[in-house]
C-alpha cells in the first residue's frame, strides 16, 4: 500500500516536472497566445480532459486553475455516468486479468473493455489494479480462517469501495468517460488457504505497466499441497502453466486413465512443461497434490451467454 | 456455326439470371467466350490504369473515422471517383466484429485524379499485428483523424503506436468537428498538440499536413470551406504526401527454383515464378541455397515454349543457365541477382499462430520446439528460440521468437513464411531481422 502511495506521488511529480517544461516551449514558439491560452493548454495537459470541456472549466473559474480542476473532475464523473449509461448494451470482450498475490491470497479478477487498444491504455490497467485492490481489501474483513473461496459476479464487485475512497461503479464510469468505450468488471475470484497449502499462479500475455499486480489475456491459479523438491514456487508455476495451456473442465483422480488429446480432467492429461509424464505422475514424483485450480481467459464468458 | 449458337444460348443465359447470380454466371462464361474473341461483350472490368495505395484511418472512438470516410467517398462520388456509402453501410457492426481467420475491416476503395485507394478501418490492435503478420492488408500510409473539440484522447496515442509499429511510414492528419469549435485559437492548440505527439512517436510532426475540416459538414452539404473543400484538400494531401510504394517490377529480380530439367542438346533449363524484378536474357545469376552458392548466366528464356528476351515479376517461366548440370540446383534454391541476398540460419521474425479454430494447434509450444518452415519453394526445420520474458505461445496469438534453422537459406528482411508441424499448420511468420548465428545455436542442432 505504501509503495502505491509512493508511486503516484512520484508520478504526479513527473506530471508536474514535464508541464511547465511545455509551457515554456510553448511560450517561445508562439508568443503571440494570450495568457488563458496558456492556462488552457496547462489545465489540458495536466488533466488530459477535452479541449472543449478545459476551456468550459476555465470560463466558469474565471482562469482559476485549481477552481477548474475540481469543476472537471466533477464534471468527468457525470460524463461518464451519462455515457456508461449510454454505452450500456456494447459488446466488450476484449481487455484484462489482473492478478495479485499476497502471502496465502490470491485475487484474480476479469475486466472486459470492447477493443485491446483500450486494454493497453494506463488508464484501464489502474482500474484492473484498482478493482483487484478493492476485491483484495473485501477478502481481508473476513474472519475466517482455512480454505476459503469465493466467486464474485459484476454486481457484488460494483458494490465495493475503491482503496483511495469512490465506489468502484464511480470509478468505472469514470474510466469510462474518459476512454469512450464500454467497460465490465466480468469476474472475480478470492482464495486464501491455510499456511501450509500454496497457491502458484501464471499469467500469460503480461503486459507491463502497473506495480504489484500481474496483467494478462490468460490467468490461472492451482491450489497445492505438499512440500516438492523443486520448490514451491516453481511448482506452482509449472502447474498453473498447465492448467492455463490445456484448460482442463475437472480434477479427475489420481489414477484416472488418460484418454489421450481430448482429455479435459487435470490429472490424467499429460503435463505440458514435462511431456514424459501425466500431471499425476509429476505430482507423485514431487509428492505434492493439487487441491483445486481456476482458469480465466478474457472474454471467454461473454462468449459463452 | 454450332460455336455462334452456343454463345448466343449463352448470353440469353445471362440475361435471364438474377442479379446475384450474374457474377458466377460471367466467370463461367469467361473461358468460352474469350477464346471466340467475344471477350468484349462481357462484364465491367477492373481498369488498372492509375498506381494502387493502400490506406486507412485511425483515431479516437467517436472523433469521426467513419464519418470522414463516408465523406471522402461521397465527394469522391461526385467526381465519379466512387461509390458513395453511408455511414451505416461501413459501419455495419456486430456483423463486422464478429472476428473470422481472416479480418473483417471494411474495405472501401474510391479514385482520385492521380491514384487508385483502397481503404481500411482499424479493428484492433491484435488484429492489425495479425494482418501485418499474414500480409492480409497493409497500409502504405494513413490518416490520422483528430476531433477539434477533444484534441488528442488515449486511443490516438494507442493508434499511433500501432502504425508505427506495423511500419507505417506516412501519417496525415485532419482534424475533424471543427464546425464544432468557434474559436480559432483552439484549432491551433489542437493542432499544435497534435504535432508534438507526432513527433513523440518519432514522425516528423512539423511537415505533416494537417487539413482543418468537417466530415460532417461534408455529408450534409453545409459550409462548403470547411466541409467539401476540406475533404478535397484531405485528398490532395495524401495524393502529395504519401508516397507510392516501390514496386515489385524495380527490385533486384529473384526466382524460387520450382524444377530443374535437362533439355538434350540445349542444356539444363530451372523452372519457376518470378517473384519480383526483371530477367533479360544475358543477365548474371547467382543460385543460392542448401549449402550451395554459384554464379552463372541466362542464356535463355522460355515461358509457355515460346521464347522471350525479358521476363517480368508474376512470369511463370524456365530459363535456360550457362554451363549448368541437372545436379547442381535442386528445387527449394533460389536464382537471384547475384549478391541481392545472402543465405541465412537464425532470424528474428514475428509470428501468428494459428488458433484450434484457424485449424492451428490446440496447445502451446516453449523455447526448442521444433516445426517445419516453409518459404518461397523450399522447407527446412528450425528451432523456435522465445525470447526472454515470454515463456510459452498460445494458440490465437503473436510473438517475436528467433528462429534457427538447420541449414542456412535464401532469406531476406519482409520475407513471408509458414510454420507447420505434422500435418498441421500452426502458423504464419515474417521475417524482421537476420541474426548471426553462434556457437551456441550449432550445437542445438547437435554440430560443434
Amino acid at each position: 500500500m505504501a509503495m502505491y502511495s509512493l508511486f503516484r506521488s512520484v508520478r504526479s511529480e513527473v506530471v508536474k516536472g514535464c508541464l511547465t517544461q511545455h509551457v515554456q516551449s510553448l511560450f517561445t514558439s508562439c508568443p503571440s497566445l494570450a495568457a488563458d491560452k496558456a492556462l488552457l493548454l496547462q489545465l489540458r495537459k495536466s488533466t488530459g480532459y477535452t479541449f472543449v470541456n478545459c476551456k468550459k472549466a476555465l470560463e466558469k473559474c474565471n482562469n482559476d486553475i485549481t477552481q477548474a480542476e475540481s469543476w472537471l473532475h466533477e464534471q468527468a464523473k457525470k460524463e461518464g455516468w451519462s455515457k456508461a449509461t449510454k454505452l450500456e448494451g456494447r459488446k466488450a470482450k476484449e481487455g484484462l486479468i489482473g492478478l495479485m498475490m499476497h502471502d496465502n491470497a490470491a485475487v484474480m479478477v476479469e475486466v472486459n473493455c470492447e477493443t485491446d487498444f483500450v486494454a493497453r491504455n494506463e488508464k484501464f490497467q489502474q482500474l484492473v489494479k484498482d478493482v483487484a485492490l478493492s476485491v483484495m481489501a473485501h477478502q481481508s474483513t473476513s474472519k475466517k480462517t482455512g480454505f476459503i473461496k469465493s466467486v464474485l459476479s459484476s454486481e457484488d464487485m460494483s458494490k465495493l469501495n475503491a482503496p483511495d475512497g469512490p465506489s468502484l461503479a464511480d470509478q468505472l464510469a469514470l474510466t469510462i468517460g474518459r476512454l469512450g468505450e464500454n467497460i465490465a468488471m466480468r469476474r472475480a475470484v478470492s482464495l486464501s488457504v491455510p499456511s501450509d497449502w500454496h497457491i502458484g499462479s501464471y499469467i500469460h500475455g503480461t503486459v507491463a505497466g502497473q506495480v504489484g499486480i500481474e496483467m494478462g489475456r490468460y490467468g490461472s491459479l492451482v491450489v497445492f499441497q505438499g512440500e516438492p523438491k523443486e520448490g514451491t514456487y516453481a511448482l506452482g508455476r509449472k502447474l498453473a502453466q498447465h492448467v492455463m495451456g490445456e484448460a482442463p473442465v475437472s480434477l479427475g483422480n489420481m489414477d484416472d486413465l488418460s484418454c489421450g488429446d481430448s482429455e479435459t480432467r487435470l490429472l490424467p492429461q499429460t503435463f505440458l512443461p514435462d511431456p514424459k509424464y501425466t500431471v499425476a505422475q509429476y505430482l507423485t514424483l514431487q509428492d505434492a497434490r493439487v487441491l483445486d485450480f481456476i482458469r480465466f481467459q478474457c472474454g471467454e464468458s461473454s462468449s459463452q451467454e | 456455326m454450332a460455336a455462334l449458337v452456343s454463345v448466343r444460348a449463352c448470353l440469353s443465359a445471362l440475361q435471364l439470371t438474377s442479379p446475384s447470380l450474374l457474377h458466377s454466371s460471367f466467370k463461367l462464361c469467361a473461358v468460352p467466350l474469350s477464346r471466340r474473341n467475344f471477350a468484349a461483350e462481357a462484364k465491367k472490368v477492373f481498369a488498372r490504369d492509375k498506381p494502387h495505395l493502400n490506406i486507412g484511418t485511425i483515431g479516437h472512438v467517436d472523433h469521426g473515422k467513419t464519418t470522414l470516410t463516408a465523406a471522402i467517398t461521397k465527394v469522391l462520388a461526385e467526381a465519379g471517383g466512387a461509390n458513395y456509402k453511408s455511414y451505416e453501410d461501413i459501419d455495419n457492426a456486430p456483423e463486422e466484429k464478429a472476428r473470422g481467420i481472416t479480418i473483417n475491416a471494411s474495405h472501401v476503395e474510391y479514385t482520385t485524379a492521380n491514384r487508385h485507394y483502397a481503404h481500411t478501418d482499424c479493428p484492433g490492435h491484435a488484429d492489425y499485428v495479425k494482418n501485418m503478420i499474414t500480409g492480409t492488408a497493409q497500409m502504405d500510409g494513413c490518416i490520422l483523424v483528430v476531433a477539434a473539440t477533444d484534441g488528442q484522447m488515449p486511443q490516438t496515442r494507442e493508434h499511433l503506436l500501432l502504425a508505427r509499429q506495423i511500419g507505417v511510414q506516412h501519417v496525415v492528419v485532419y482534424i475533424n468537428k471543427a464546425d464544432a469549435v468557434d474559436d480559432k485559437e483552439m484549432l491551433d492548440l489542437v493542432e499544435l498538440e497534435i504535432r508534438e505527439l507526432l513527433t513523440e512517436f518519432g514522425y516528423d510532426g512539423e511537415n505533416t499536413p494537417v487539413v482543418v475540416g468537417s466530415a460532417l459538414c461534408a455529408l450534409e452539404n453545409k459550409k462548403p470551406e470547411l466541409g467539401v473543400n476540406s475533404i478535397m484538400k484531405l485528398l490532395e494531401v495524401i495524393d502529395g504526401h504519401i508516397p507510392l510504394p516501390s514496386r515489385d517490377l524495380d527490385k533486384p529480380f529473384l526466382m524460387p527454383v520450382d524444377g530443374v530439367y535437362s533439355i538434350p542438346g540445349r542444356g539444363t533449363v530451372v523452372s519457376g515464378t518470378l517473384e519480383r524484378g526483371v530477367i533479360k536474357k544475358g543477365d548474371e545469376c547467382e543460385f543460392l541455397g542448401h549449402n550451395r552458392c554459384f554464379k552463372s548466366i541466362i542464356t535463355g528464356i522460355e515461358m509457355f515454349h515460346k521464347s522471350l528476351d525479358r521476363a517480368e515479376a508474376g512470369d511463370n517461366m524456365g530459363a535456360l543457365i550457362r554451363g549448368l548440370k541437372r545436379e547442381d540446383v535442386r528445387r527449394g534454391m533460389v536464382m537471384i541477382k547475384p549478391g541481392s541476398i545472402q543465405p541465412h540460419q537464425k532470424i528474428r521474425a514475428q509470428v501468428y499462430i494459428l488458433s484450434k479454430e484457424e485449424g492451428g494447434r490446440h496447445k502451446p509450444f516453449f523455447t526448442n520446439f521444433t516445426p517445419i518452415m516453409f518459404s518461397l519453394t523450399w522447407d527446412m526445420a528450425c528451432i523456435v528460440e522465445l525470447l526472454p520474458g515470454k515463456e510459452m505461445v498460445m494458440p490465437g496469438e503473436d510473438t517475436a521468437v528467433n528462429l534457427i534453422l538447420r541449414q542456412p537459406m535464401a532469406l531476406d528482411k519482409g520475407q513471408r513464411f509458414t510454420l507447420r508441424d505434422g500435418n498441421q499448420t500452426i502458423g504464419t511468420g515474417l521475417v524482421t531481422d537476420i541474426l548471426t548465428i553462434t556457437k551456441d545455436d550449432k550445437y542445438t542442432w547437435g554440430e560443434k
